[in-house]
């Protein structure tokens, strides 16, 4: 392979001079001058109801109160995948805490008065708040009009019905397989909701000027799709895609909250009734909690058979998620499970039934992990106990298993390269799974588990990147992309791909987080797929600027293109080792000839990526003949944990994870994502817990009584370790792996907390109370 | 997040300033010290004044003072000067332990023990150290002062007996005559900032004696004379350990709520009992006096 | 409406407020100083920190009339003559990813080492405690932090 100078260095982030020194500007940051308007939402207090009648007339006397605008005001739906959503509840809200109206003052604590005078009246509806009585055949119905809502045709909505989409494998002969098997197990997992918690509030501020441009500021993953949505739900009023512009700073924390739309299209509908004001719409934590997406919750029934040897025989996996009122985004993260609940396993007989089911609970969308997390849950937590009950190894029985390259997933298609193996023998050995661990004292417990994880990006099958690159006179560059960078180090990999082509070093580089005016089209920052699809992108893009300096050379300079390269930001020659011309020289200005006159001008790259092989197209009732999933990302985990066994509190006291992201671009930052991730993912298992009534009210929408973890929180010991098997498409070989690193977190601890106690724990959190009161019920302590 | 209700603020420079706006204002008005709780409550509406007396100018009440037989800890002493103290490290150990488990250290910058007492949140951390100390709340209004046991200071959830128009100068901590230590758990979800889903105090005393007191297991806080009694009579060992802790399921009554249910309260006290008892125990042992006289 | 005057970033500015205003709020909206940030308006992640009287404290928790007189420090004032060895060992080893903490974060082990310059690794640990971070599992920032203790 060729020898990199930029790709797999550990560079220090092009953002991080911003942000350390307070000049980063996020959203909220951005000044709009005095004529800015504020606009608070008014809520509904209940999960499921008709709405009856809405009187403003107070709230419109408050001084300073500009106008009130409610559902009738915009009687459309929009959404990602299917439009099932409202701008405000129209004739009904769905969960508690909807959006009714919005009042625009000309201050916040105006805007809030007046809000709290809105006068709302409603007819209570039965509330479903599990989504296993939803699909009762008596359950109301959330969503009458299910059968009229447009989606994507990968999904398959059961009209009359509270399910929104039913993803199906069925691969192999799974009847066959099961009575094959030596061992079965069957059994019931689940996994609750989660909040994304990131540290800035979701904000949005919108200006529709008079000449009828609509420009909206919003923190975000996903610019284009934000505008994409804007334009089509606010079609009807004459806004067409390039009336609309979305400028995205800086994004405290997304982790999947960011992405589609949500909040956002608030500012941007409210500005048109208050033409030429900016308008700000902000969130609080309370709606953070309570009305952006959730992470979904899923009761999944998980049987599996497998040979005395381990070997697996047949998978059966049935998950019902709850998805909450409005589906649009959480849908596929329901289809992405669907098509991948075997895990990073060989399974030759599987059948899998995904349900997306509508409950009265806030909207359940993407987070980070997409279900992954969920599902591998109960299939990890499977595999430690099978493995047990056989008397094999954990780590045996997963080595045994384990998809390879060419193996074929649960749709049929062929899986890809990956590192899988490499991974569980570098955890393995890193964590000395084969040695004993020892407890501190009397009182603790120690334990050991396991986890293997896998995740594709799930994103529809033309999803697409571009990218142009442009030179400056002295040879720096900007790069313009609409990926974002949430945290993530984005624009840094962004830049070190070009600079590897250009050879212009990253000082000179500079990339940053998008407008939609100016900056070409990406889909969405989620699924983990930007330094691989805008990766690709970008590195098209310096191939084409490259391509442009080395012809301009060759022809001016009589040189045969073919003898041409790049070096430390000039061109050279193979065959005339004299020759050196520095880019800044003619990239802007072009060469001059003998004659006097120029050749060339401004050198601008241009790169467009998009997956041509993938597609959703297959059976239905099969899933088989696609090839929705463009690659999986594999990795393995193993933690040593301690209990006190008087308290039921675990100390997590090492942690290794070995992911294989095919290329780390930048090795600092891949190693950033794994600490990261862990963390969540310990906090999910171990801490974070949502409390709802009886009403559906979430009561600890605060961080006081939501715990995610502080400094005094963390793993004695983290130990990340970067595996490196190629991705065929990917730029340098790289694919994503931002999302994966919390996966296999929450069975890890799960089976290492089983293995210290002998306490299997079937449902998510695993808090300190929850292994006390088991432990308590066992007689064990007291 | 904008507040949307209305106050006025003055800032009294002299103690008898500011219990003239008291006595004017009465219940109309509120103490601002370091705010942390009062802030808060503002901005969610609830006990929103229509005078805030800001307190910070009152200079007589920064003090932490060891005289006539107390230790005096003012009503502008912050929990940070709370953990910087050596007179409070020397004579009431348990309170600098539980001053370093208080929220967070921005909070704990700001934020003061008398606040903390005054808010009265059936969850703070200040109050079972102060109970097994038998400290004394010094209170001050237009008609002189009043002291209040700390037993008696508490009237029920987020309410203590401080009079409309009084004001906490201090709080004074009598120095014991026998050598002894104290001990503080508080239960938590985990290591990092939480509010006590429950909390135990202990101070052991060379003679014999224990006080003991919890917090969070109803709506105040309060010390427990039966466990005193029993450790009195029985020594303070693992078999009265035992006893104490099925004895805890009549003394106690803990409730379910968001942080914790009633049955891991109950079980979390116990423990937190246990471990508080051995903890003190162990700090009785060590040739330093750790509270006490010298 | 009240008139307060302080020293914000070394510079003695009057700003006028009513008694009902947030101190970060006036910061932030009224007086352009927009490293200081919400992310929960209760004292629960830190994000408001900034240095009162040389003490990291929560700007969401005060209102502003209550500084008058007194001194702030934001980011803003620490930046102003280049990065601090603290925050170029947090820019080198790429401690943040978002951002959004890194105001209060940075302010909060300001303090530690401006009190304390060789802090254990359980003293940071502590000292930023009160800061959230939902990104970077506070191990680069710790590691940072205690690089530069080290170094010195």
């Amino acid at each position: 392979m060729e020898k990199l100078h930029a790709v797999g260095q550990s560079a220090v982030r092009v953002d991080g001079k911003e942000k350390v020194s307070g000049a980063a500007l996020f959203t909220d940051d951005l000044e709009f001058g005095p004529d800015l308007l504020y606009a608070e939402i008014v809520e509904g207090p209940h999960a499921h109801a008709m709405i009856t009648k809405i009187d403003t007339s107070e709230a419109e006397k408050v001084p300073g109160v500009l106008c009130v605008v409610t559902g009738r005001d915009f009687p459309y739906n929009f959404g990602l995948y299917m439009k099932d959503r409202f701008i405000f509840a129209q004739d009904r809200v769905r969960f508690f805490g909807e959006q009714i109206a919005a009042v625009v003052a000309r201050s916040p604590a105006a805007a809030k008065k007046a809000a709290r005078l809105v006068r709302v009246s409603y007819k209570p509806l039965p509330k479903i708040l599990n989504p296993l009585d939803a699909i009762e055949g008596d359950a109301s119905l959330i969503h009458p009009g299910l059968k009229s809502y447009e989606h994507v045709p990968w999904f398959f909505p059961q009209p009359d019905t509270n399910i929104a989409h039913h993803r199906k494998i069925r691969k192999g002969d799974v009847e066959k397989g099961f009575a094959e098997a030596d061992h079965v197990l069957d059994d019931t997992y689940e996994v609750p909701r989660y909040a994304h918690c990131a540290i800035e509030y979701h904000a949005a501020v919108a200006k529709y000027d008079h000449s009828g441009r609509l420009t909206v500021w919003a923190s975000s993953q996903s610019p284009h799709t934000q505008r994409n949505l804007f334009a089509n739900a606010l079609a009807p009023m004459g806004i067409r895609h390039n009336d609309v512009r979305v400028i995205a700073p800086h994004v405290g924390g997304g982790f999947g909250s960011k992405a589609g739309v949500t909040m956002e299209i608030l500012a941007a509908a409210i500005a048109t009734r208050v033409k030429g004001h900016p308008v700000k719409v902000m969130w609080n934590r309370e709606r953070e909690f309570y009305n952006t997406y959730q992470r979904l919750g899923v009761v999944a029934r998980l049987r599996l058979g497998v040979k005395k040897d381990g070997r697996i025989t047949a998978l059966h996996h049935e998950l019902y998620w709850d998805a909450g009122a409005y589906v649009e985004y959480g849908a596929n993260v329901v289809n992405a499970v669907g098509l991948s609940a075997i895990g990073p396993y060989r399974v030759e007989n599987a059948s899998i039934d995904s349900y997306c089911i509508y409950t009265n609970l806030p909207p359940g969308g993407p987070y980070r992990g997409f279900g992954y997390s969920e599902f591998l849950f109960g299939l990890e937590s499977h595999m430690e106990r099978i493995a047990r009950h056989l008397g094999i190894d954990p780590v045996e029985i997963r080595r045994r298993n384990a998809i390879k390259a060419g193996d074929l997933t649960a749709y049929g298609a062929k899986m890809n390269p990956s590192g899988l193996m490499q991974a569980i023998d570098a955890v393995a050995k890193e964590i000395r799974w084969d040695e004993p661990v020892l407890p501190g004292n009397d009182e603790e417990a120690v334990g050991k588990g396991f986890s293997l994880f896998w995740k594709a990006p799930a994103m529809p099958p033309n999803t697409s990147s571009s990218c142009f690159l442009k030179f400056n006179e002295d040879a720096s560059i900007n790069i313009l992309v609409s990926g974002m960078d949430i945290g993530q180090g984005f624009l840094t990999v962004m830049a070190q791909i070009a600079s590897e082509v250009l050879t212009v070093p990253l000082s000179k580089i500079r990339t940053e987080n998008p407008d939609t005016d100016r900056n070409p089209y990406e889909w969405q920052t989620v699924a983990s797929h930007v330094t691989w699809g805008c990766g690709n992108a970008v590195k098209l893009a310096a191939q084409d600027a490259r391509n442009q300096v080395l012809d301009l050379v060759s022809r001016t300079q009589n040189l045969p293109k073919d003898t041409l390269y790049l070096a430390e930001g000039s061109v050279r020659c193979v065959t005339k080792p004299s020759f050196r011309m520095a880019l800044e020289d003619f990239v802007i200005h072009g060469i001059q000839m003998p004659d006097g006159t120029f050749r060339g001008g401004p050198i601008m790259g241009r790169g467009v990526f998009m997956p041509e092989y993938a597609t959703t197209k297959a059976d239905p009732e099969t899933s088989q003949g696609g090839h929705p999933n463009v690659h999986y990302t594999v990795g393995a985990a193993a933690a040593i944990v301690a209990v006190d066994k008087k308290t039921g509190k675990v100390k997590v006291r090492k942690i290794v994870e070995a992911v294989d992201c095919g290329k780390a671009i930048n090795p600092d930052l891949v190693r950033g994502q794994i600490t990261g991730g862990i963390l969540q993912g310990i906090s999910t298992v171990l801490y974070e817990e949502m409390k709802f009534d009886h009403r559906g009210k979430m009561l600890n929408p605060n961080f006081t009584d939501y715990k995610i973890p502080t400094s005094l929180d963390l793993p004695d010991e983290v130990v990340p370790i970067i595996i490196e098997v190629a991705e065929p498409d990917g730029p340098y070989g790289a694919r994503g792996m931002g999302e994966h690193t919390m996966i296999p977190v929450a069975p890890m601890i799960a089976n290492a907390i089983d293995d210290a106690l002998g306490l299997r724990i079937k449902t998510m959190p695993i808090t300190a109370e929850k292994i006390c009161l088991a432990l308590l019920k066992k007689n064990e302590v007291r | 997040m904008a507040i949307p209700y209305e106050f006025h603020y003055e800032k009294p420079l002299t103690l008898q300033a500011a219990l003239e706006l008291l006595d004017k204002h009465g219940e109309n008005s509120r103490l601002l010290a370091g705010g942390t709780d009062v802030a808060n409550e503002i901005r969610m509406g609830f006990r929103v004044p229509g005078l805030l007396i800001d307190i910070k100018g009152l200079e007589e009440l920064k003090a932490i003072r060891v005289t006539d037989g107390a230790l005096h800890i003012g009503a502008l002493v912050g929990f940070d000067t709370i953990r910087a103290s050596k007179p409070i490290r020397d004579h009431c150990h348990i309170l600098y332990e539980a001053a370093g488990l208080v929220a967070s250290p921005g909070v704990r910058n700001r934020a003061t023990m008398v606040g903390n007492i005054c808010s009265a949140v059936a969850c703070m951390d200040s109050a079972a150290p102060l109970l097994v100390h038998d400290a004394l709340v010094h209170c001050r209004s237009l008609g002189g002062e009043r002291v209040v046991p700390v037993a008696k200071w508490f009237v029920d959830n987020r309410k203590t007996c401080i009079g409309g128009r009084e004001l906490v100068t201090h709080v004074s901590i009598p120095l014991q005559e026998v050598k002894c230590a104290g001990a503080y758990q508080k239960m938590m979800r985990y290591t990092g900032e939480d509010l006590a889903a429950a909390n135990v105090g202990v101070l052991r005393f060379a003679d014999g004696r224990c006080h003991v007191a919890f917090g969070s297991v109803g709506p105040i806080p309060k010390r427990s004379p039966r466990l005193e009694k029993h450790f009195l009579e029985h020594g303070v060992n693992p078999e009265s350990i035992v006893r104490a802790r099925e004895m805890l399921e009549k003394l106690i009554k803990p409730i379910s709520d968001v942080r914790a249910s009633k049955e891991y309260r109950m079980h979390m006290a116990g423990v937190m009992l246990e471990r508080a008892l051995i903890a003190a125990g162990e700090r009785l042992k060590m040739p330093r006096v750790i509270a006490g006289k010298e | 409406m009240k008139k307060i005057s302080f020293t914000l970033n070394g510079e003695r500015r009057q700003v006028h407020v009513s008694p009902n205003e947030i101190l970060l709020e006036v910061l932030r909206y009224k007086m352009g100083v927009k490293s200081p940030k919400s992310g929960c308006d209760s004292g629960d992640c830190g994000a408001c920190t900034v240095i009162l009287d040389g003490k990291a404290v929560r700007s969401c928790l005060i209102f502003a009339v209550e500084v008058d007189g007194q001194e702030i420090l934001t980011l803003e004032g620490l930046s102003a003559d280049g990065l601090s060895p603290l925050q170029q060992a947090l820019l080198e080893k790429n401690a943040f990813q978002c951002g959004y903490c890194a105001p209060g974060m940075i302010l909060s082990a300001h303090e530690l080492l401006s009190n304390k310059p060789h802090p254990t690794e359980g003293e940071i640990k502590e000292a930023i405690s009160g800061n959230l971070c939902r990104c970077t599992g506070y191990q680069p920032i710790i590691d940072a932090i205690k690089s530069l203790t080290q170094k010195r």
